[in-house]
């Protein structure tokens, strides 16, 4: 289970590997199984998370702290809006999740509000 | 490559992920939903970031720390993501410390490598290219 091994274990052997692992074990852990609960590492890769961080003109740097709680926080973004959306697709009856269903959650809930214009 | 901050995507296969796990089984995502999620997000972590960035500047820092991050939720009014965020973080911690320790003994000959590891920015560049294989030579750019 790489992502069990990612999470802090007996440091010495596998030290090195887990190194090389590690990043990977990120990658791997949205492959594979996955620790449930929140307390867990990042899925979307941090370099691209980054990417987003840099393109900000007005940031000089962010730490590698701060660009992995963006990843989780994102991770949770998406998990909290796709089950917001989904309200609005049981309220028509629906089982499949749609595009409308996206812009109803958007226009109803206040925190989503700097979302609106941004996704057409 | 991109050309607007907005269409720097995040992996298609994560974010169908994340979201078919936030679902019920045997509830479906059209395509255009999971391309407007995906695009939400990539606004979400621009956004993000801006806030964070003026509590930063607020602080007279010029690096974005975790902190600044976890400000940015609060105002932006995502409150119930504190507690999970926290947790995560004391997990990166313990691991990013784990794997700091594991390169120290690595590092113990060369002591050229000592003086790169103590500046946290440089650490990140090197761990950014062992986690992905492509290159991001914007890395290097400055702003």
């Amino acid at each position: 289970m790489a992502a069990a091994a990612a999470v802090p274990g007996p440091g010495s052997g596998s030290g090195p590997a887990e190194a090389a692992a590690g990043p990977g074990g990120e990658e791997a852990a949205g492959a594979g199984p996955q620790c449930p609960g929140p307390a867990r590492l990042a899925r979307l890769p941090l370099a691209r998370v980054k990417a987003l961080v840099k393109a900000d003109p007005d940031v000089t740097l962010a730490s590698q702290e701060a660009v992995f709680v963006l990843a989780r926080a994102t991770e949770l973004f998406v998990e909290t809006i796709a089950k917001d959306a989904y309200v609005y697709a049981q309220q028509g009856k629906r089982k499949t999740l749609q595009r409308k269903d996206l812009d109803n959650a958007i226009e109803a809930i206040d925190e989503f509000a700097f979302l609106e214009g941004t996704l057409d | 490559m991109a050309e607007r901050p907005e269409d720097l995507n995040l992996p298609n296969a994560v974010i169908t992920r994340i979201i078919k796990e936030a679902l019920p089984d045997g509830v479906n995502i059209s395509k255009e939903a999971r391309s407007a999620i995906s695009r939400a997000a990539s606004v979400f972590v621009l956004y993000a970031t801006s806030c964070a960035n003026n509590f930063a500047m607020k602080g007279k820092r010029k690096t974005l720390n975790a902190g600044d991050v976890l400000s940015a939720m609060e105002e932006m009014e995502f409150q119930r993501f504190m507690v999970p965020l926290k947790e995560s973080l004391e997990v990166y911690r313990r691991e990013q410390k784990g794997k700091k320790e594991a390169r120290k003994d690595k590092d113990k000959k060369a002591d050229s490598e000592e003086q790169d590891k103590s500046r946290e920015e440089d650490n990140d560049d090197d761990d950014e290219r062992m986690e992905e294989e492509e290159q991001n030579d914007e890395e290097e750019v400055d702003n």
